[in-house]
């Protein structure tokens, strides 16, 4: 067979692309429109019980949408925002938990959680494992040897 | 699996979930009747208004002053509780050449607060806030909200919620002398 691998090369070819597209597009955003929206989705409205910046229309996360533009305009940065509302509403402010400080036992804690589930797993089929349910006692073993023993058609 | 070590995993779980409950704690402790900006006695965020007469009232014009703002509304009760004592304060001290006052109206609009401040006869400034500017800068959380701020600029005491004359007196005595609310 002369050439039976361009078909699959082209194939591996086309996956590739495909997967780069895929990757290259997945990546977020970075136009100034997409990261206020994205940073408005990760602030907490400061005078509302549950909604974000994005989803409330209280004056307060109105001033704040405002504010999110200008300072984007400005020239800051993803990070420096979301530092400035911390700054002046608390940790509270970020509906995700930030990476240092309080935030590290909001992430931690799962893992902690995972850790400890996945050890006791682990250690209950180590435990069942090595102990059978059930075990041949002396009598069972008296009977099987009796049956076995006993003439092919003769009954109990 | 041995007694001993389902101790030792019964334990970890409790200092996890202690841990977390004092974090939590914590937590809603520093959520008090206190603004932050008081709590942490931050310098008072600029702020550039223009008052219901057309008159403009700004931070840096008001340095070297002891002033008190009033974030209000119109339509929020317990600012109409209040505005009593803050009518009984504003008296007592508005011929004070290094003291004033100002409102200034957090969610509200020109229309109603120009109509409340007619009829309750409220003589200290009231600004609007239209941008959000100064309630963002503030950080406020609702209303009544209410700020001391010293000569030096620093927010020295306030509270949330509706302020009493004796309140008000108080921490007026405290940033006047140069202290902080602790």
């Amino acid at each position: 067979m002369k050439r039976a691998w361009v078909p699959w090369l082209a194939l591996a070819a086309v996956l590739l692309i495909a997967v780069a597209v895929l990757v290259a597009r997945s990546g977020p955003s970075h136009t100034p429109a997409a990261r206020a929206a994205r940073l408005e989705s990760q602030l907490a409205c400061p005078v509302c019980t549950g909604e974000s910046v994005a989803d409330s229309n209280a004056s307060a996360s109105r001033a704040i949408r405002d504010d999110i533009v200008k300072r984007i305009k400005a020239g800051q940065g993803d990070a420096e925002i979301r530092d400035a509302y911390v700054a002046t509403y608390g940790e509270h402010v970020l509906l995700t938990p930030s990476n240092g400080g309080i935030g590290v036992v909001a992430w931690g804690l799962p893992v902690v959680a995972l850790v400890i589930g996945a050890a006791g797993i682990v250690l209950a089929l180590r435990r069942w494992s090595r102990t059978p349910r059930l075990a041949a006692t002396a009598d069972d073993a008296d009977v099987v040897s009796r049956e076995r023993r006993r003439p092919e058609g003769e009954s109990r | 699996m041995s007694r001993h070590r389902t101790r030792w995993i019964a334990l970890t779980i409790a200092v996890v979930l202690v841990a977390f409950g004092v974090v939590l704690a914590v937590q809603h402790r520093s959520e008090a009747s206190v603004p932050r900006l008081v709590q942490e006695h931050k310098p008072v965020p600029a702020f550039d208004l223009t008052t219901l007469d057309a008159k403009t009232i700004s931070s840096h014009a008001l340095t070297g002053k002891t002033y008190v703002v009033n974030f209000w509304n119109s339509w929020c009760i317990p600012c109409q509780q209040e505005e009593p004592a803050l009518q009984t304060f504003y008296a007592a001290h508005r011929s004070e050449p290094d003291f004033t006052m100002i409102g200034i109206v957090r969610d509200d609009s020109s229309g109603p607060i120009r109509s409340y401040v007619a009829a309750n006869a409220i003589t200290w400034p009231v600004a609007l806030d239209p941008s959000g500017s100064a309630e963002l800068g503030f950080g406020t959380t609702g209303q009544p909200e209410t700020y001391v701020i010293s000569p030096t600029g620093v927010a020295a005491c306030g509270g949330l919620g509706p302020v009493t004359d004796a309140d008000l007196e108080a921490w007026l005595a405290v940033a006047r002398g140069g202290g902080v609310c602790g």
